[in-house]
């Protein structure tokens, strides 16, 4: 464990970062206008580490809303060229992931890589490292406890930083994130550093409590397919795209051409279950037709089938959705109130 | 590594206007380099994602049998984009493909089983497909008895046509065709496909039945086949969602905790019902 | 966790006995009002159908939502919770045929105007909110070791501190009373903005809407958006691509806000569901303000004016609709 875990003095992180930046892409958290976003940094200031988690998740390091897949081109005798195009391959580390953002990316490996691997994400997956920060005072609306997770875990993370006040706790939580101490130079964390951590642990825990939800939500769900419970729990929703576009495993998308048939791009970009054409067929008919079906695939995607497939929640507890929702529905009330004997 | 996103060329042999209607063409298209003939190795049942580039892709399902190699056919009843772009083009022109994908029906478990292939409309194309490979020379042997029903809403939108008369004039097939409404002087059997499914009471002992087509058909045919004694792992469908990647990521195909893309599209009666709800539909 | 002031707290009685009474007489199938949400700072929509969850049904300073938004198309006879801004949209879908009068029974309420949540949590960021007490013009904004009192004012939503009809032009039942009327929107905004140059003004436009994410919010809190097939959804033709690309998301905006001119109703639900602070209303506006200056009128004020770009008439200038 000690060589794994180090200390940070809260005024070398400038010098931390630097080092970073000297050969990698660094994205960190920054204050723009209300809100915190994970965006690029040029220079080590101005990186903000408050208890506020940023306004969308990290996917899009990895899972851009946009990207293009390949250029097609006609050629001189009739034929189609096509060509990938090669990025800049550089290296990038996402500094101040959240441990429910980090765990929502680990979601997004299996989904990517499962069956045909997917060569877009798998590239920017292999150039990147993960740099978590814990929560030492979770948001009213957090609940990662509630679903696997925790707001000290650092699962996902390869680098993983706690706050203790006038310095970090910072452990190396895959190899990754050993050869990243290995080129700066951290302090040992003495006992009193890990005792801090254990309390900081032990109170953000503490703060947060658990949702009442039974253990294998993902088979009453199942059961309850056709309960009426769902037409009241969707009656609010607008069918924006606002959950799934700020969740940390959403990952739906589509596939459109740009361009004519003499020249374009196939691009890949975000798509959502909630939209209402999302599963329309060519003949007009639509298996989702109204909010109520939509909502519902929302919850049981991510509560039974996401579990049944990929051994872990499409949930991560980071409550995005429940404080950016304009009609402040509740994922975590859906839950407990689809967990009871009797649904309202 | 393999890019599964990024089809590859192939070139329009041929156009077939299968109705008279014109609303579906088979289009029969050529590799054009023989490595890519070689690794596209599919069974019936499976479908793949064609291209027009600059319109964008659909899926389609195989109509041809990889007992004829070197071209793939496929058939596109035009109701969109990309399906309005495709029936403008000739031969010559060339599209892009992406697959096999899917699973493809289960040939093992069919060897030695008789087949019922029941077809409506449109979703005959990959039944089509699964006839020619089991009677070909190679394979005719490895399976029992055939019987195939199609119908369509009237006969000028039969697909195959030539196919249908090959497949009459043969002994080792039971084919029996069936249209909605008469006329274009039919002197074939005028009625729907779950009452001629009954009718002709095919024998579910040691036997598979293989159900493609509209949803108010497979509706109405099921409980004739449960009532016939067929069990539900015994029938088969070709399900039908909206899809995209074809490689179960992008969502759009999900169905229980299954995509129908890459689970699919071929399950069980079985299967289906272990579903949610939204299967059953 | 949402303390009401006294006056909040009277309407709250007043919505629920109107309510209750309502439902008792089967006058309605369902009241549409607002419940305590499940964060600080928060009510939202809610549906009730029966005489013993009335009590649910609140009133205060974060009763943002539009909830005409949900009157569209229903076929049951409804009660409607509504604002100023709210009961002319009623008034705008009931015209356009989206609902019909007598389906709709207003619960009207005088409106000061909701809080701007994010300018609240900004306000006292890093610490956080736990309760928002509203005392006549003033706000009691406690967390769990602070206490603060703001001006109510400095705290309003932009589109409340340009309101122009914060009491409902249609009602069944008036709760409360009226609050002061008489504020007139001088487009100050909007005439700062049109004297910018035109490259001044695309930057800015451009800026918002690099922000945007196409998550349709706007759109979909909107009442007067209610297409069954939204623009942005045809494919024959395709109008424009799905993606983030910014000559897309500006079409989207402008072309929204043009489907819109004539129609809205200031209420400003686009701008507060938009999860990335784009300054949606900065279009609309422009619209309001050239609809009232060319055509002399203002969306839902009245059921029997006619939107002036839904109506011809044989003496209107341009003749290319009848001679195209």
């Amino acid at each position: 464990m000690s060589e794994r875990t180090k200390t940070l003095r809260k005024e070398r992180l400038q010098g931390f970062l630097e080092r970073l930046l000297e050969e990698r892409e660094v994205f960190a958290p920054r204050r723009k206008g209300d809100a915190v976003v994970l965006e690029r940094i040029d220079s080590a200031g101005d990186v903000l580490l408050d208890d506020e988690n940023t306004q969308a998740s990290p996917k899009f390091a990895l899972f851009p809303q946009r990207e293009t897949l390949f250029e097609y081109r006609a050629g001189t005798k009739g034929e189609v060229v096509l060509e990938v195009p090669r990025g800049e391959a550089k290296n990038q580390v996402l500094f101040g992931v959240r441990p429910c953002d980090a765990r929502g990316l680990l979601l997004l490996d299996r989904v990517f890589s499962a069956d045909c691997s997917d060569p877009y994400y798998g590239d920017k997956r292999a150039r990147t490292v993960i740099i978590g920060m814990g929560c030492v005072h979770p948001n009213p609306a957090c609940f990662c406890r509630s679903v696997g997770g925790g707001p000290c875990s650092a699962e996902g993370s390869d680098l993983f930083f706690l706050d203790l006040g006038d310095r970090f706790l910072v452990e190396a939580a895959s190899d990754k994130g050993s050869a990243l101490l290995e080129d700066q130079d951290l302090e040992e964390a003495d006992e009193t550093s890990l005792a801090l951590s254990r309390g900081i642990r032990e109170a953000a825990e503490a703060s947060m409590g658990r949702l009442d939800v039974r253990e294998n939500l993902g088979e009453r769900l199942n059961r309850i397919f056709e309960d009426p419970a769902w037409k009241d729990l969707a009656e609010t929703c607008l069918g924006c795209g606002i959950c799934t576009y700020l969740c940390p495993t959403c990952h739906c998308f589509d596939l459109c051409d740009e361009g004519t048939g003499q020249g374009g791009q196939r691009i890949r970009v975000w798509d959502s279950c909630q939209f209402p054409l999302f599963t329309r067929q060519a003949s007009g008919f639509n298996p989702r037709p109204t909010v109520k079906e939509r909502f519902r695939q929302r919850i049981m995607h991510k509560f039974s089938y996401l579990p049944e497939t990929h051994g872990m929640p499409g949930c991560v507890g980071c409550g995005r959705c429940i404080t950016e929702c304009p009609v402040n529905l509740d994922i975590r009330e859906v839950i407990t109130t689809l967990s009871e004997g009797n649904p309202r | 590594m393999e890019n599964p996103y990024v089809p590859f060329p192939m070139r329009i042999e041929a156009v077939t206007v299968e109705t008279e209607d014109e609303n579906i063409k088979t289009f029969e298209l050529a590799f054009m380099s023989k490595e890519e003939g070689e690794r596209f190795v599919y069974t019936p049942g499976q479908f793949a994602e064609i291209s027009v580039f600059g319109k964008g892709e659909a899926p389609f399902g195989m109509a041809s049998t990889p007992t004829r190699p070197g071209r793939l056919e496929f058939s596109v009843s035009r109701i969109g984009v990309v399906t309005g772009a495709l029936h403008q083009m000739e031969r010559g022109d060339v599209v892009g493909v992406r697959g096999p994908l899917g699973n493809g029906y289960p040939l093992e478990s069919f060897k030695g089983k008789n087949l019922v292939l029941i077809g409506g409309g449109f979703g005959f194309s990959t039944l089509r497909s699964l006839t020619n490979f089991m009677l070909d020379d190679s394979n005719r042997k490895d399976y029992g008895d055939l019987t195939v029903i199609y119908g369509a809403r009237s006969p000028g939108l039969l697909l195959y046509k030539k196919d249908l008369e090959g497949w009459r004039e043969r002994e080792d097939l039971r084919l029996h065709l069936t249209v909605d409404k008469g006329g274009n002087g039919w002197q074939g059997h005028v009625g729907f496909v779950p009452e001629v499914t009954r009718a002709m009471a095919p024998n579910p002992e040691k036997a598979y039945a293989v159900v493609c087509g509209p949803p108010a058909m497979i509706h109405f045919t099921l409980p004739v086949l449960k009532e016939l004694g067929f069990g539900d792992d015994r029938i088969l469908l070709s399900l039908e969602m909206r899809m995209k990647c074809g490689i179960g990521k992008c969502g759009r195909c999900n169905v229980g905790s299954k995509y129908i893309c890459s689970d699919g599209p071929v399950f069980s009666q079985h299967e289906l019902s272990r579903l949610t709800g939204e299967a059953r539909g | 966790m949402h303390e009401m002031g006294t006056m909040e707290n009277a309407l709250t009685t007043e919505i629920r006995e109107a309510a209750r009474k309502l439902l008792r007489e089967k006058k309605v199938e369902v009241v549409i009002g607002f419940e305590r949400g499940s964060l600080p700072l928060r009510s939202r929509p809610c549906f009730v159908r029966n005489e013993e969850d009335v009590d649910r049904l609140v009133w205060d300073g974060t009763c943002e939502n539009n909830l005409a938004k949900y009157a569209a198309k229903r076929k049951a006879p409804m009660a409607l919770v509504a604002k100023g801004c709210d009961s002319r949209a009623v008034v705008e879908l009931i015209k356009e045929n989206q609902v019909s009068r007598d389906q709709v029974t207003i619960i009207g309420v005088p409106c000061r105007g909701m809080l701007d949540r994010s300018r609240l949590e900004s306000s006292v960021s890093p610490k956080r909110i736990l309760q928002v007490d509203e005392k006549q013009d003033r706000l009691l904004v406690k967390g769990a070791d602070f206490e603060e009192t703001v001006s109510r004012s400095d705290f309003l939503c932009d589109a409340c501190r340009t309101c122009t009809h914060p009491n409902p032009v249609l009602a069944d039942v008036l709760v409360g009373e009226p609050v002061g009327e008489g504020n007139q929107d001088s487009f100050a905004d909007i005439e700062a903005f049109d004297a910018m140059e035109p490259e001044a003004r695309w930057q800015y436009l451009s800026e918002e809407m690099a922000k945007c994410i196409r998550c349709y919010a706007c759109r979909n809190a909107c009442p007067l958006c209610y297409c069954p097939e939204c623009f942005v959804d045809a494919t024959m033709p395709q109008w424009i691509g799905k993606s983030t690309d910014a000559s897309d998301t500006m079409i989207f905006h402008l072309m929204r806000a043009y489907h819109l001119a004539g129609r809205c109703v200031a209420c400003g639900a686009c701008e507060r569901a938009c999860p990335v602070g784009v300054d949606i209303r900065k279009l609309n506006r422009k619209l309001l303000k050239d609809v009232k200056s060319l055509f002399g009128y203002e969306a839902g004020l009245s059921l029997e004016e006619a939107c002036p770009l839904a109506t011809f008439r044989p003496d209107d200038p341009e003749t290319f609709i009848v001679n195209p």
